[in-house]
């Protein structure tokens, strides 16, 4: 059996939570917040919904700006936030792929991918840190558009970009050809769920989890618990079975049956005893706010009414 | 209701209205939310509420422009086209499209009235979409034999090119023609009859459904001197 990569000890994770926000550089005026009583606190980027459109230069100052505003210090960036063109062009949703113009598109990311200097990842990262801010995950939704060269090519970005990992919107399918990038680049994919139970390719249920995660060592998971209940699955049953393979969750309040995201505790994900799990179990699982439900407010007065649910759910 | 709106907001609604009202033409343009700019009546308003609250513009946007996440279109979905009052968009919105690669929620709870206000947002958004898209349309000069048969199918029960719309074409230049065309909302006919109240209905249906070739076209048939 392979080693997989390294996972903190839950006592290495709190010691990292402790630090980082002496790392985030004594200079910032806010203190920005990684944990809550020892649960990692994060967000998902795809939360801000009002951002400058990809490749817009204010887009990254942008999320920066969100962030230290909201006061949360790491994040999952979405490819479509670093790269200069939306997802939508890099082949996940496969009705976009049906899009007049898509081929060449995808062809113009491809071409863009291979071409550019690894200093455009690093110089984000830069803004980042000199922010106080990291980037932990970068969210990169692999599929069978990519080339075997540009899925290296997307290693080394998140590596440039000092992501841990992937977290990804992908399938089973491309799951196995991922199997040799991943234990070459030693780095792991966390797949992210939705809630499809009709296509068995879709990571959707416990066992489409299992199936990848016994592929390698390497393949974890982002266990989205409003998806995974819209599914009519049982995250808290999820997450003490494989909480050693859960990289972090995004935390979400959905309707079972499909049903619509709604304000945090106003849905039927259990979202406060998954987080007094992970608290009590002191699970190294980090925790990432993901802001989908209607509103007339910004994103970011959403994302501080996420976070203050948190706090008093793990008060 | 389905609890989507807070209790007081409609009261709210119809305050935001009466103070806009009592400015008339003069109140500045209403400020543009994360849901978009409000609508242009309280039930219009109700409909965006919905629209928003459901979360139904971070796939479709917030002016029907820019769907992401594989969404349907809806500037250009033909089932938006055939749908009167909620028909199709109804039994769609309230199923979800659970088979999608990232499902489209279901909102079961939703109650006729909801159902209604939302359907017609989503056909003013595209009215409004479709107009700008065809007003901006730098096609072709269009076919003159083409246009008379759209006509003949589409307009003739209320219009003629040698009646009511005689020199229409000489009287309006370029963009102006094409604006009569597709929204003749101002015309000095007499306001609420039966005739132009029904006329703007046909209009607006039109409007969403035209293909920019179809305008280009009665255009050509309307410039063409009299066979």
């Amino acid at each position: 059996m392979k080693q997989g990569p390294t996972i903190l000890t839950r006592r290495e994770f709190g010691k990292v939570l402790a630090a980082a926000p002496l790392a985030a550089g004594a200079a910032q005026q806010q203190r920005l917040l990684y944990s809550i009583n020892e649960v990692g606190i994060g967000l998902e980027t795809f939360s801000f919904h009002d951002l400058p459109p990809a490749g817009d230069p204010r887009l990254i100052p942008t999320i920066i700006n969100n962030m230290r505003e909201i006061g949360i210090g790491e994040c999952e960036i979405m490819s479509g936030h670093i790269e200069p063109w939306p997802t939508s062009s890099t082949g996940w949703w496969v009705q976009s792929r049906r899009a007049p113009g898509f081929q060449q598109l995808r062809e113009d990311a491809r071409r863009w991918r291979l071409s550019v200097p690894m200093n455009y990842y690093a110089n984000i990262r830069r803004q980042f840190e000199d922010a106080g801010l990291r980037i932990y995950l970068y969210n990169v939704n692999f599929n069978e558009t990519f080339t075997d060269e540009e899925r290296d090519k997307t290693f080394e970005a998140a590596r440039a970009l000092g992501a841990e990992g992937f977290s990804s919107s992908t399938v089973i399918s491309e799951a196995r050809r991922l199997v040799p990038f991943v234990e070459r680049h030693k780095m792991f994919v966390a797949m992210h769920n939705h809630n499809n139970l009709v296509d068995p390719d879709q990571f959707a249920t416990p066992e489409s989890f299992e199936t990848a995660l016994a592929m390698s060592p390497y393949f974890k998971a982002t266990l989205d618990i409003g998806h995974f209940v819209a599914g009519n699955n049982d995250p808290v049953a999820f997450i003490r079975k494989h909480h050693d393979r859960t990289v972090n969750i995004h935390v979400r309040d959905r309707k079972r049956n499909n049903g619509p995201n709604r304000p945090f505790g106003q849905g039927d994900t259990p979202i406060a005893e998954v987080l007094r799990l992970i608290r009590d179990q002191k699970y190294p699982i980090r925790c990432y706010l993901e802001y989908e439900y209607g509103s007339f407010r910004s994103s970011v007065d959403e994302v501080k009414a996420c976070l203050d649910y948190c706090r008093r759910v793990l008060a | 209701m389905s609890g989507l709106l807070p209790p007081r907001a409609g009261v709210v609604l119809v305050a935001v209205f009466a103070i806009a009202a009592l400015g008339n033409a003069q109140a500045p343009q209403a400020k543009a939310d994360a849901g978009g700019v409000p609508a242009p009546t309280p039930e219009l308003e109700r409909g965006r509420a919905v629209y928003v609250l459901s979360s139904c513009h971070f796939c479709h946007g917030v002016d029907l422009t820019g769907a992401q996440m594989g969404a349907t279109d809806l500037m250009h979905s033909p089932l938006i086209a055939a749908d009167q009052n909620g028909n199709f968009i109804g039994p769609v919105v309230r199923a979800g499209k659970p088979n999608l690669q990232t499902a489209m929620p279901s909102y079961p709870d939703l109650t006729s009235q909801e159902i209604a206000d939302l359907a017609a947002y989503v056909h003013y958004l595209r009215r409004q979409g479709r107009y700008r898209e065809l007003t901006m349309d730098v096609g072709d000069q269009g076919d003159a034999r083409a246009g008379e048969t759209y006509f003949n199918a589409n307009c003739a029960a209320c219009h003629s090119r040698k009646g009511d719309l005689a020199g229409v074409a000489g009287k309006y230049a370029g963009a102006a023609l094409r604006a009569r065309i597709l929204r003749p909302s101002d015309d000095p006919a007499p306001a609420g009859t039966d005739r132009t109240t029904l006329g703007r209905l046909q209009h607006g249906k039109l409007l969403e459904r035209y293909a920019a070739a179809d305008v280009r076209n009665v255009i050509a048939y309307l410039r063409e001197p009299s066979r």
